[in-house]
């Protein structure tokens, strides 16, 4: 019952037992981005670990007890102890797996990452709006959203360190690709159109291990969304 | 031109100079709780800092190129690297400044922190609205924030190593300090009034030497806010 690709947990289901030694869980979900930058950084750093899916149309309620708030992504290690909050997990991974740091051990470079993670804060809430939102909105949508972009692409030229492409993946990357992986699956192509760095970025993105693991088609991604948007409890396993 | 209590300096103002070799500068405002941030965490661990204070409701233009979102606090070197957002400067300070570390060295306990300060997170803007919004507002927002204070109130159980009365103070102490302090001016004592937990916490940080440092009087903060309010220039310099 656990593995990237594992049908997920619902209510009623029997709560996984602790996390076994040596191991690190994540509470998860197939398709959410946010729960996918702890996955990645796992995945970049090489730390053992084992997923569960949770059913977020129909929580179990051992999840809650985990985490009030019901979401995911939450770090469970062999102590019992849990973490919540992707890019606070994030964080304490490359703190705690010291090995292949993903930030930069410099103190104003790690600062810069958070900068212009800062300058893409805004993208997670427009994706959502737009995926929730009607016909109508969209083109007002897209416009924030190529505005976004427009802000992200001058803080990658004057950062330019962080983003020339053939340069190591990292952290900051890692927490805004699952968005821009999106892209494509949600028809917004078109607001990378005029930025040609970010265009850059993201193919180089898509030719690093990591993030060429993860990728999910474009149809399997609109299947699910169409489910979750009817609150369908089989939204989560779509494609299983 | 320079120090916690000096004139602002607006539009048409000359730019400081650079910043001198061993010194760092906060870009801040006498009033600003997000600039009240970095300079109890300067004061707290001992770092030699100046202060220029800015005009928020004049803002002179050689700051829009320093930070285009015109908003306080920066941080600038005597290599003129700048850092803007409060949270990445506090972060970066604690980490280029090794000495008397304010988080703690344990990641996880450090991610408990932070996910405190995520428990805190709806307050700040909650206040904001409070103080710009009518009469019939603000009972519906004092409800808001005692819910708020509540789920940190459970916070602060769960986490109980960090609030003890007589522990040091610690980063996220500081991080949510300034929201607190003023309280008592914007008379929402009583949204504490059911979360002994807070309200000792309160007493303790008030007997924080970096805190005490800070205190702004009630009539004070009142007089700026009420000048703020209706977009006066002189808002910023209440009170010199």
């Amino acid at each position: 019952m656990s593995g990237a690709s594992s049908r997920s947990l619902g209510k009623g289901s029997s709560p996984p037992g602790p996390v076994p030694e040596g191991l690190i869980r994540v509470y998860s979900m197939r398709f959410c981005p946010f729960a996918q930058r702890a996955l990645m950084v796992l995945k970049a750093k090489g730390i053992r670990h084992e997923i569960v899916n949770i059913n977020l149309k129909n929580k179990p309620e051992w999840f809650l007890k985990k985490n009030p708030t019901g979401l995911v992504p939450v770090l469970e290690d062999s102590k019992g102890r849990l973490i919540s909050e992707s890019v606070i997990i994030c964080e304490y991974l490359d703190e705690a797996y010291p090995d292949k740091k993903l930030f930069p051990d410099d103190p104003y470079e790690k600062a810069r990452q958070k900068m212009t993670l800062e300058s893409f804060s805004k993208v997670p809430l427009l994706v959502t709006r737009f995926v929730r939102g009607k016909k109508e909105d969209h083109p007002a949508l897209k416009e924030e959203l190529t505005k976004e972009f427009y802000k992200l692409e001058e803080a990658m030229t004057k950062y330019k360190k962080d983003f020339r492409v053939g340069d190591a993946v990292s952290m900051t990357d890692y927490l805004m690709w699952p968005w821009f992986q999106w892209l494509e699956a949600l028809e917004l192509k078109e607001c990378v159109a005029h930025t040609p760095k970010l265009k850059g970025w993201m193919a180089a993105m898509q030719k690093d291990p990591t993030v060429s693991s993860h990728l999910i088609d474009a149809k399997t991604y609109r299947g699910f969304v169409n489910l979750y948007l009817q609150d369908s409890p089989e939204a989560c396993d779509y494609g299983l």
